[in-house]
């Protein structure tokens, strides 16, 4: 394990975790003020990365295609909010699961109907596939630097919006008493559609930035959707402070231990099945952090006052 | 007291579903055996194991109130039982199930007293952690095929050769028959009643005296294991085990069965289940008769049906027929 390898893989695990963090701001919202269980939120990421993909290919201009997509994602979750989640916020739980289940069911098969079972390729604009610099003798893919600042731009956005703004000091009091703030005279029901379609513009963005580096195909959002809720609920249903510090640690323990544990493993295992184990048990450490976290302290690291 | 009687002859009527289920399933291989159609065997044992697992996981969801999105594990580490005892070479299905039945128990307690500590959109979590531990460390056992997963022979249960045709159905029938009874009894003794009487308010359980803890991790442990018995057969069936048979979708699966048929009743989930299989094998070829370019891509239907069950049909099948019955009565 040389020095070199260690800090590349921080800086993916950060990627990782600042893109996780952008589908997980969204989500927390959804989940802290409206107490809404909504697994359809990868397919949000999806439609992203689908719109993006299309469009990118339809304008020949890789720019263009992000420009296009983000009001695309917008109107997807506005409509979604208008068309089936309203009728759904005063079911139980188990109820919602079931129906935003049956969400990803139909955006998948949707998916597949339209572009086809395979994998789109996005390609990158040479513009964007070089390489920096971020130690002498250390290069870095460009786009994934800039994947790393947009992210980081899109949470100080997110925090201002949530924290310094009249909207967001809303959202905060529909997120601790939605019933009292509601008194107040704010509009809950324009919120909750605003909070969805905000929601699902970030999911969208994180779903785009995705698409050069892994591939865009139908399904490629459920396993994003476990691992934001698992985010959300480390941090604490609610609170976007504590869905950052949670998607970073979340990134990180991921990108880490499938580099690191295979190595490990590999001083007391024959190589093959060390290699074999190691991605596997590194997905399983985020879940092991998850409950270790949840039976010490069972509201998450950072619930929000209330 | 016309509502206490309508209770009563709710409750009777959920027997009697229950019995016609039953007698239905043991007089099915008749039909199939008459009209030759020796697959739809397979799909009735399919039908019977799912059934078997939603009922087991009804007693948390429907009768307790914990919503658990994570009952496919304990399915599939009774699957795995099967399979890890076929691969030390113990072949012995009573073996099996016992296996299956001590770990599920175990398994059962630790995640169970772990994810009680958590309640509302935290247990469902958390129960999904745990679920998604256990299927990535599945897929981690090279040992054990890892993401292949390995293929197992029957079972052998002294005398009955599985391989016999309508052997493992029967066999599958009367563990459904045995869960059935079980369920039955539980749901109606004091334990039920206090499941119940917890799920609709916890705090003034725990006023009376009682610790509501005690009885939910019961509950889910009963659960646990009936999930485990489920999954050890539905192992010997398939004769194939791998970490598919526990994915976060299975749980879903268990609970649509649920929902489907009736939440929080006897025979709901195995209508449920009969209902859900049916709509598997055949809305592909209904799609397949409208539009033959899209067979393959059901579920464009299915999840739009799902949604609509979840906003309209409250109380699933089991609740529409009861309703179709008082009218019936009533006039």
């Amino acid at each position: 394990m040389t020095f070199t390898l260690f800090l590349e893989q921080a800086f993916n695990g950060f990627q990782a975790g600042i893109t996780l963090f952008l589908i997980a701001a969204g989500l927390t919202l959804i989940l802290g003020i409206m107490d809404f269980v909504f697994l359809a939120h990868g397919s949000q990421v999806m439609i992203g990365a689908y719109a993006a993909a299309s469009l990118t290919a339809l304008t020949q201009n890789f720019y263009l295609g992000i420009i296009f997509a983000i009001p695309i994602t917008f109107f997807a979750g506005y409509a979604l909010e208008y068309l089936i989640i309203r009728h759904l916020y005063k079911r139980d739980h188990m109820e919602q699961v079931l129906a935003t289940f049956g969400l990803i069911l139909f955006f998948n098969e949707a998916i597949r109907v339209g572009f086809g079972p395979a994998a789109l390729h996005s390609n990158l604009p040479a513009s964007l596939s070089g390489f920096v610099y971020i130690l002498p003798e250390i290069p870095y893919p460009e786009f994934r630097l800039l994947v790393i600042l947009i992210g980081f731009a899109c949470a100080v956005g997110i925090h201002v919006l949530v924290s310094r703004t009249r909207l967001g000091a809303t959202v905060r009091a529909g997120a601790s008493n939605a019933a009292m703030t509601a008194a107040l005279g704010v509009n809950i029901t324009r919120l909750r559609r605003l909070v969805f379609a905000i929601g699902a513009c970030f999911a969208g963005v994180a779903g785009m930035m995705l698409g050069p580096l892994t591939s865009v195909e139908p399904g490629m959002g459920e396993p994003l959707l476990i691992l934001s809720l698992v985010v959300i609920i480390i941090g604490g249903i609610g609170s976007v402070r504590g869905a950052f510090i949670a998607a970073i640690i979340v990134g990180m323990v991921d990108t880490m231990g499938r580099v690191m544990l295979p190595v490990i493993l590999r001083s007391f295992m024959e190589q093959a099945s060390a290699d074999g184990a190691g991605p596997a048990l590194a997905s399983m450490m985020v879940y092991i952090l998850m409950a270790v976290v949840l039976v010490f302290k069972p509201t998450g690291l950072f619930p929000p006052n209330r | 007291m016309t509502r206490f009687f309508s209770l009563i002859g709710r409750g009777l009527l959920q027997h009697r579903a229950m019995m016609y289920l039953l007698v239905g399933f043991a007089l099915f291989p008749l039909y199939t055996g008459f009209a030759d159609l020796p697959f739809w065997n397979d799909v009735a044992i399919r039908i019977m194991l799912l059934g078997m697992a939603s009922m087991g996981l009804n007693l948390v969801l429907g009768y307790s109130g914990m919503v658990s999105f994570g009952h496919a594990a304990f399915f599939g580490i009774g699957a795995y039982c099967v399979g890890i005892s076929s691969y030390y070479d113990i072949f012995n299905g009573w073996i099996h199930i016992g296996f299956s039945l001590v770990t599920c128990g175990l398994m059962g307690v630790i995640i169970g007293l772990l994810s009680l500590r958590t309640s509302g959109i935290y247990f469902i979590m958390i129960t999904l952690a745990f679920a998604q531990m256990l299927f990535f460390g599945f897929v981690s056992l090279e040992t054990f095929g890892g993401d292949d997963g390995m293929s197992i022979d029957r079972a052998e249960f002294g005398l009955i050769d599985l391989y016999e045709p309508l052997r493992l159905y029967f066999l599958v029938w009367a563990a459904l028959v045995i869960v059935s009874l079980l369920l039955m009894f539980i749901v109606h003794s004091r334990f039920g009643v206090t499941l119940r009487a917890i799920k609709s308010n916890e705090s003034r359980v725990e006023a009376m005296g009682l610790t509501p803890l005690k009885f939910k991790i019961t509950a889910y442990v009963i659960s646990a294991m009936i999930c485990g018995l489920a999954g050890t057969l539905f192992a010997s069936w398939q004769e194939y085990v791998s970490p598919d048979i526990m994915h976060w979708t299975r749980s879903g699966e268990l609970m649509i069965i649920i929902i489907l048929g009736g939440l929080g009743t006897l025979a709901g989930p195995l209508l449920g289940a009969i209902a859900f299989l049916l709509l598997e094998e055949f809305l592909p070829e209904l799609i397949q008769a409208i539009a033959p370019d899209y067979a393959e891509n059901w579920m464009i239907v299915f999840g739009p049906i799902l949604i609509a069950i979840v906003m309209f049909g409250r109380g699933g099948l089991l609740g529409l027929l009861i309703k179709l019955f008082q009218r019936k009565g009533a006039s």
